[in-house]
C-alpha cells in the first residue's frame, strides 16, 4: 500500500509539473526587435508599411505561441491573443516571427489589435495563456527616428540598442540581429590556436579531471564500502569494535582459509568418493520437434485406382 | 512510332537506368574496397561483426544508378529507404543506442577495483588531440580536425556521433577509417608496445584485483554519469546511455532489459549502422584527396593513442610503490577498442611470461577508454559546435 501511495505521489507530482514545464519553454519567447515608424523597412502581405514587433524563440526546440497575448497596455494583458489553429504560430527553434502592429487583427494572425505610436514611449509585453504570467517586456523609447528600430544586441539576449539601418547598425526583421556568416568559435580557434596546442591542453585537462574525479570517488567509495562490510562482519561475529585482536581475526577469513577448512572437514568425516556400483537408467524425454518427425518423411503414396 | 521503335526506345531508356550505363571508375574502386572489407572479415576474421555490414554497405552504396532519374533509391536522396535508415547516422542516434548496449555488456569491476587505471584511459586520449594538431598542420579547419581526430579514440560510434555534428561531409570517410583501424588493432598495437617497453617491464606481474561488491557496481554508473556529465554535459547522449545500460546490467532487477540492450538491440543497431555507414561511401563523396588524409590521420591517431597509453604507464610507475607497479603492456588498452586491445595486452603478456594473465587488468583502462573517448568527444563538441 505504501509503495502504491509513493508511486501515486510521484505520478501526481509529475503531472503537476507538466504545465509548468510547458510554461518554462514559453518563457523562452523573447521580444527581439521593434520598429515603431516604418519608413523604408519591410512591407506586410498587403504591401503596406506598418510598425512591427519581432519575436524570437530562444529555445532549441519549436515553440507554439498560439494563445499567448501581445499587448501595449500594462493594465490590459489580454489585448491581442495570438489565434489558435494557424500552423505558422509554431516557431522553429532559434527562429523569428514578425507581428504587424497595425490595429487590424482581421487581416491575419500576424496583425495585432493595437498600434504603436511614434514620438512617445511604447511599452510592449507578452503574457502567457493565463493572461497573468509576464513572459517578456520592453519599453521602446519615444525618441526613435522614423526608420529606426529598437533591437537586442544579440538574438534573445544582450542590451537593447537603437538600430539606424546603416551597414554597421542594420535592421533585421524576421532574421538574426547579428548576421554571422561563420562559426565564431571555430574562427577563434583557427585564428588563435593555429597549432592546436591550446585545445590539446584544455581538452586533455578536462578529460583527465573528469576521470581523476571518478577515480578519487571510487577510491573513497571502495574505502567506505570496505569499512562498512568490516563493521557488518564484526557485528555478525558479535565483536566489539574496540577489540583489536578479534578485529584482526575477523578480517582473516579469506577464501583460501575457508577452502582449507572445508577440505579438512571433508577429510575428517572421511567422505570419500566411492562408487555405489548401482546403475540407474533414467528415461530421457525428448521434446517433440516436427522437423525430425517421420510422418513428414514417410508420406502415404497416393493410391491409383484403375478405371473400370 | 512502329512497334519496333517503341521496343527500342524503351530498352534504350531502361539501359540508361542500369548500373552498366552509369558506372564510373570510382564505383569500381569502391566496390573493390567493399569486397576487400568482406574478405578481411570472412577470411582474416578482422572484426567481422563490423566489416561484413560495412563492406556489404559499400557494395550497396556504390552500385551506379542514374541519380537524375529521381528514383529515390540513393542514400542521399531524401525519402529513400536507405536515407531513412541513414537518419540514425546523420542525426546521430545510432551511436547512443550502441553505447546503451556497450554499457549493458561491460563489466566495470576491473576499473572499480583499481580506479587508478582510469588515468590510463585518459592518457590514451592524447591520440585524439595529437591527431588534431597534425590535422590542423595539414590544413583542415578546427571543426574538421576535431571530427577526424576522434578516430584516435578507437571508438566507431563516438567517431560517427562527433563527425555527424562537426563535419557531416567527412563522416563516411571518418567512420570507415575508424572501423578499419579498429579491425587492424592487432596489427598496429603490438609493435608499438614492444618498441616502448623493456623486457623487464613486460614481465611485471600485477596483483589480482580485489572483489567488488554489488553495491559498488550499482553505484558506479550513477556516480559515473553524474560526475562526468557535470564536467562535460555535451557528452550526455553517449555517457548517459553507456551508464544507463550498465545500471540495467548491474542493478539485478532489469535482467530482461539488460539482455535486450546487450543482445537484440545492439545487434539490430550494429547491422543498420554498419550497413548505412558503408553505403554512405558513394564514390563521388568518398574518393577525394581528403579521404586519403583522413586515413593517414586516423593511422597517426591510433599510433599516438597506443604510444601515449604505454608511455603514461611507464611514467606512472615512477611514482608507484614497487609492489603496485603496472605492467605497461596494458597501456595500449587505454584506447576504447573493447575488448580487442585488452586481449592484445593479454596475449603479449603471455608471450613473455606464460603465467602472466593481464586480461582483467587491461579491461580497466579499456573501459576507461570508452568513458575517456566519450568525454573527449563531448569536449570537442563543446568547443567547436
Amino acid at each position: 500500500m505504501k509503495k502504491i501511495l509513493t508511486v501515486l505521489a510521484v505520478a501526481v507530482a509529475a503531472v503537476a509539473a507538466g504545465p509548468q514545464a510547458d510554461a518554462q519553454s514559453r518563457k523562452a519567447l523573447r521580444i527581439n526587435e521593434v520598429m515603431v515608424d516604418n519608413e523604408s523597412s519591410v512591407v506586410d502581405e498587403y504591401g503596406r508599411r506598418t510598425a512591427w514587433i519581432e519575436l524570437f524563440n530562444s529555445n532549441f526546440a519549436p515553440l507554439e505561441i498560439s494563445s499567448v497575448y501581445l499587448t501595449n497596455d500594462s493594465t490590459d494583458h489580454r489585448r491581442y491573443p495570438v489565434p489558435l489553429g494557424d500552423v505558422n504560430t509554431k516557431i522553429p527553434k532559434r527562429q523569428h516571427v514578425l507581428f504587424y502592429a497595425d490595429g487590424e487583427p482581421t487581416l491575419g494572425t500576424f496583425h495585432t489589435s493595437f498600434t504603436l505610436t511614434p514620438g512617445q514611449d511604447n511599452w510592449i509585453g507578452i503574457y502567457d495563456a493565463d493572461g497573468l504570467t509576464l513572459i517578456d517586456e520592453v519599453l521602446v523609447p519615444g525618441d526613435l527616428q522614423p526608420g529606426q528600430s529598437y533591437a537586442r544586441a544579440h538574438d534573445g539576449s544582450g542590451e537593447w540598442m537603437v538600430r539606424t539601418g546603416s551597414s554597421d547598425s542594420y535592421i533585421t526583421p524576421s532574421s538574426a540581429n547579428v548576421i554571422n556568416d561563420t562559426n565564431n568559435k571555430i574562427e577563434a580557434f583557427a585564428e588563435r590556436d593555429k597549432n592546436g596546442f591550446a585545445m590539446t591542453l584544455m581538452a586533455m585537462g578536462i578529460v583527465f579531471s573528469a576521470l581523476l574525479l571518478l577515480c578519487l570517488s571510487f577510491y573513497a567509495i571502495g574505502k567506505i564500502g570496505a569499512a562498512i562490510s568490516k563493521m557488518n562482519k564484526m557485528r555478525a561475529h558479535g565483536v566489539d569494535t574496540a577489540d583489536t585482536a578479534s578485529h584482526s581475526a575477523v578480517s582473516h577469513d579469506s577464501g583460501e582459509e575457508i577452502a582449507a577448512i572445508a577440505m579438512a572437514l571433508y577429510e575428517h568425516f572421511n567422505a570419500h568418493d566411492t562408487e555405489s556400483t548401482v546403475l540407474t537408467i533414467n528415461k530421457v524425454k525428448r521434446a517433440y520437434s516436427p522437423w525430425s518427425s517421420k510422418i513428414y518423411g514417410l508420406r502415404e503414396v497416393p493410391s491409383h485406382h484403375k478405371a473400370k | 512510332m512502329s512497334f519496333g521503335d517503341f521496343l527500342y526506345s524503351n530498352l534504350v531508356q531502361f539501359w540508361e537506368l542500369t548500373g552498366f550505363a552509369n558506372a564510373q571508375f570510382g564505383n569500381f574502386v569502391m566496390l573493390a574496397v567493399g569486397l576487400f572489407f568482406i574478405w578481411l572479415a570472412i577470411k582474416k576474421n578482422f572484426e567481422p561483426m563490423l566489416l561484413v555490414p560495412i563492406g556489404f554497405g559499400i557494395l550497396i552504396g556504390n552500385i551506379p544508378f542514374n541519380t537524375e532519374a529521381g528514383l529515390e533509391i540513393g542514400i542521399y536522396e531524401e525519402g529513400s529507404v536507405l536515407n531513412i535508415l541513414y537518419s540514425g547516422v546523420s542525426a546521430g542516434w545510432y551511436p547512443p543506442l550502441i553505447f546503451l548496449g556497450i554499457g549493458a555488456m561491460t563489466d566495470f569491476s576491473a576499473l572499480i577495483a583499481n580506479p587508478k587505471l582510469m588515468l590510463i584511459g585518459a592518457a590514451a586520449q592524447f591520440g585524439i588531440f595529437g591527431a588534431y594538431m597534425v590535422a590542423l598542420a595539414i590544413g583542415f579547419s578546427p571543426d574538421q580536425a576535431g571530427a577526424i581526430a576522434i578516430i584516435g579514440g578507437a571508438d566507431g560510434p563516438t567517431a560517427i556521433f562527433l563527425s555527424s555534428k562537426l563535419a557531416p561531409n567527412l563522416m563516411g570517410a571518418i567512420a570507415v577509417s575508424a572501423y578499419s583501424y579498429m579491425a587492424l588493432v592487432p596489427v598496429i598495437q603490438p609493435p608499438i608496445m614492444r618498441l616502448f617497453t623493456t623486457k623487464n617491464e613486460r614481465l611485471i606481474k600485477m596483483k589480482p584485483a580485489r572483489a567488488v561488491s554489488q553495491n559498488e557496481k550499482i553505484i558506479f554508473p550513477i556516480v559515473g554519469l553524474l560526475l562526468t556529465c557535470f564536467v562535460v554535459p555535451t557528452g550526455i547522449p553517449l555517457l548517459g546511455m553507456l551508464f544507463f545500460g550498465n545500471l540495467l546490467r548491474e542493478c539485478g532487477v532489469t535482467n530482461r532489459l539488460a539482455k535486450t540492450a546487450s543482445n537484440a538491440l545492439t545487434d539490430i543497431v550494429t547491422i543498420l549502422l554498419g550497413m548505412t555507414v558503408g553505403a554512405s561511401t558513394q564514390a563521388s563523396q568518398f574518393l577525394t584527396p581528403q579521404t586519403i588524409f583522413i586515413f593517414f590521420l586516423g593511422f597517426m591517431a591510433f599510433i599516438i593513442a597506443s604510444s601515449s597509453g604505454v608511455l603514461f604507464v611507464k611514467l606512472f610507475n615512477l611514482v608507484l610503490p614497487k609492489d603496485k607497479k603496472i605492467n605497461p603492456l596494458i597501456g595500449n588498452a587505454g584506447v576504447s577498442a573493447v575488448p580487442m586491445s585488452a586481449r592484445i595486452s593479454n596475449n603479449l603478456g603471455l608471450e613473455y611470461d606464460p603465467s602472466n594473465y593481464l586480461l582483467m587488468h587491461a579491461m580497466g583502462p579499456n573501459v576507461a577508454g570508452v568513458i575517456g573517448s566519450a568525454v573527449a568527444a563531448g569536449v570537442l563538441l563543446g568547443f567547436l559546435a
